[in-house]
């Protein structure tokens, strides 16, 4: 049992990470950043964008504009709880489809 | 008499007559400091979100009445509902509730203050000017939270809206059925409160100074959009005469609006095309709406502006082929970018210009920068495949610009023809006039070009050398100065002595005063602003050209700009004596301030 608890919990606290690029013509301005957030808030697992110097939370939209992402950054995006893999291939989709749905 | 009379600037005509209602903004300083017992804490952080839930349902029921056409205020509302529901606002405020006791609206504030220092320190002026949609949001909030509820969103019944400033993120929560005018004590004639109000068909005034000190809510107002005037408490007399001055205004309108697609022939039958000045594509409806004959200029600028990266030439063809292919078979002149480098956020850096008016800009910045002049002559040309397309360069002050850039379109015509690009090879090309110079050498310019267009606004401040936006010498900005009438007269001669068409695009097309005196120079066409042209066209379908060469020469022997303002005020006097009032007009005297 102990055994179980403990590989569920570390599953959950792995963190899995993949990189973006900022492809669209803007970069993160407010519409995009707003994809983010709300696409986001739709999974349980934390999920944290990264770029050089700041780790912020993608789903806060003013987080996620004051990253400021200009065209042609990459970011990392780290996610971590139950759904993280479902979470991270949302995202990088997003990003790699240049936001539209 | 009434209480008071203030006056400011129309941006949009019309007459209301209704209460005045404050917009107030200014939560911020009723803000109360106080902190919260520990036994209080839970029910300040209930207060606290019930004010954010209240908000979002207030800003959710708004986005479902926003109009598909108004799809970039949807998109707002968008961005204010995420910033609303934000862990970082919320949030926030309530830790500052629990770990400080801090009260509610004091928690919010700190939390926008954390904000406000995020955002400040971004270089990407954009995205640091969303910090205004943060503020909107949190007034909001606050406003709940201190009980003081102005918005707009709260109006009962219908209502002449006040503000000292109106933003474009107020005017997504209007609820059109129930605004009937605006009043602002900022903003200027391009603000964005005079194009939400005359595409609402309302009346407006900015600049209304003192607004704030002699009206209240609930005060009755009389709005006049005509005059530029907000009477308020008017007396009954002055209700009486308001009320026949709306009621024939009305009538006017309707009348020159179920007129407006026809031809604008004088009784004499001379013809002059009406075309419109727009800026962006989506003002296309309008333009067919009012009897626009085609887009007589189309500032290229708005692609360019507001943003970090230049737009590419496909960008520019898919948004310039629309233009064309919609207002085919209808004509659309695009006037080539008439930008300086200031307006250009990062791509160009900073040239410490002095004087930027006579700096490096318009035609002078895209020879200097020949890689995006192409980019843009390109996505014309391609453009001209789809409709009817002419092109003209601004500021152009002597031969050897317009053949350079000319060197550059043929270039771009080459480079299309090699890549199997469809283009028209007979595209009219044509030139702005706007500088003294070209004034003077306007016979040599005739032979190099297939068109000029006078742009009166420039014209006007480069040859009597005044700022028309600095008011101490703004007065002196004269669109009927015997200069300016001897310019436009010059110009028209040559362009016709070399057989080429001259048009005039600029605010004196569309001054009723002023329009009889172009026709007499015998212009082939004028370009103005869409709303206006129904009431141009009705002037125009109701002047004999024999007149108006005859007010031509009379105004052409006159040596001071009161003697010709008051020939042409008392022309349109004789002629539209019930009418007049209705005119909005730039003529005014030019005396100094005291």
């Amino acid at each position: 049992m102990m055994e179980d608890n403990q590989a569920a919990n570390s599953q959950e606290e792995d963190v899995l990470s993949g990189q973006v690029v900022v492809a669209n013509e803007h970069g993160l301005h407010a519409r995009p950043a707003g994809l983010v957030a709300q696409r986001a808030q739709g999974f349980e697992a934390d999920i944290k964008l990264v770029n050089a110097e700041q780790e912020v939370d993608a789903k806060s939209i003013l987080d996620v504009l004051t990253l400021a992402a200009a065209p042609g950054d990459v970011l990392e995006i780290r996610v971590q709880g139950a759904d993280a893999a479902d979470a991270l291939a949302s995202l990088t989709t997003l990003f790699k489809n240049k936001f539209t749905e | 008499m009434a209480d008071k009379i203030l006056s400011g600037i129309s941006v949009a005509t019309g007459i209301a007559i209704g209460k005045a209602y404050f917009v107030n903004r200014n939560h911020k300083a009723h803000l109360q400091r106080q902190t919260v017992a520990a036994s209080q804490v839970p029910d300040e952080i209930n207060r606290l979100h019930d004010a954010f839930t209240a908000v979002e349902s207030e800003l959710t029921a708004t986005r479902e009445r926003v109009p598909a056409d108004l799809k970039d205020y949807g998109l707002l509302i968008d961005t204010h509902i995420l910033m609303l529901k934000d862990p970082k606002l919320a949030g926030v405020a309530e830790e500052y509730v629990k770990s400080l006791g801090l009260n509610a609206p004091w928690a919010l504030e700190k939390a926008v203050s954390d904000q406000e220092a995020a955002f400040g320190a971004i270089d990407d002026p954009y995205i640091r000017e969303r910090m205004q949609d943060v503020r909107v949001v949190a007034d909001k909030v606050q406003a709940k939270l201190i009980g003081r509820e102005s918005d707009l969103a709260s109006i009962s019944g219908r209502a002449i809206i006040m503000a000292h400033d109106l933003t474009p993120a107020d005017t997504v929560e209007l609820q059109v059925d129930k605004i009937m005018g605006f009043a602002t004590v900022r903003g200027g004639k391009t603000s964005h409160t005079g194009i939400m109000a005359r595409s609402l068909g309302i009346p407006a005034l900015v600049g209304t100074d003192k607004l704030e000190d002699f009206v209240r809510d609930g005060d009755l107002v009389i709005l006049d959009g005509l005059s530029g005037k907000v009477v308020v408490n008017p007396t009954e007399t002055e209700l009486e005469d308001y009320n026949e001055r709306a009621a024939f205004f009305e009538n006017y309108t309707r009348k020159i609006r179920r007129h407006c697609q026809l031809p604008a022939e004088t009784f004499d039958g001379s013809r002059v095309s009406v075309l419109a000045n727009i800026e962006l594509v989506e003002e296309v409806a309008s333009v067919i709406d009012n009897g626009g004959e085609g887009v007589g200029l189309y500032r290229t600028e708005y692609a360019y502006m507001n943003r970090t990266e230049l737009p590419t030439e496909e960008e520019l063809t898919e948004k310039y082929v629309d233009l064309a292919a919609i207002m085919a078979p209808r004509k659309v002149v695009f006037r080539t970018l008439d930008l300086g480098a200031d307006k250009f956020i990062s791509s160009f850096g900073e040239l410490n210009e002095t004087n930027p008016a006579l700096g490096l800009r318009a035609i002078r910045f895209c020879l200097k920068n020949p890689q995006l002049f192409k980019t843009q002559l390109r996505a014309i040309l391609r453009a001209s495949a789809y409709g009817n397309v002419s092109l003209m360069f601004p500021m152009i002050s002597g031969v050897k610009e317009v053949r350079q850039a000319k060197a550059w379109l043929a270039q771009a015509k080459a480079e299309l023809r090699r890549e199997g690009i469809d283009y028209d090879p007979n595209m009219p090309v044509g030139i702005m006039i706007e500088l003294p110079a070209a004034v003077m050498i306007a016979e040599y310019l005739a032979h190099e070009v297939d068109f000029f267009s006078i742009g009166t606004n420039d014209l006007i401040q480069y040859s009597i050398g005044v700022d028309r936006t600095n008011h101490h010498v703004s007065y002196l900005y004269q669109p009927l100065h015997p200069a300016t009438l001897r310019a436009i007269k010059l110009v028209v001669d040559a362009a016709h002595q070399a057989g080429i068409e001259v048009s005039l695009c600029g605010e004196v097309a569309s001054d009723p005063f002023c329009v009889p005196i172009l026709l007499g120079m015998g212009i082939d066409s004028i370009s103005l602003t869409a709303q206006a042209i129904p009431g141009i066209k009705r002037i125009i379908r109701q002047t004999n050209m024999h007149d108006c060469r005859k007010l031509l020469k009379d105004v052409l022997e006159c040596r001071t700009v009161s003697r010709i303002n008051k020939l042409v005020m008392d022309n349109i006097f004789k002629h539209f004596p019930e009418e007049v009032s209705f005119f909005s007009s730039l003529l005014e005297n030019d005396e100094a301030p005291s």
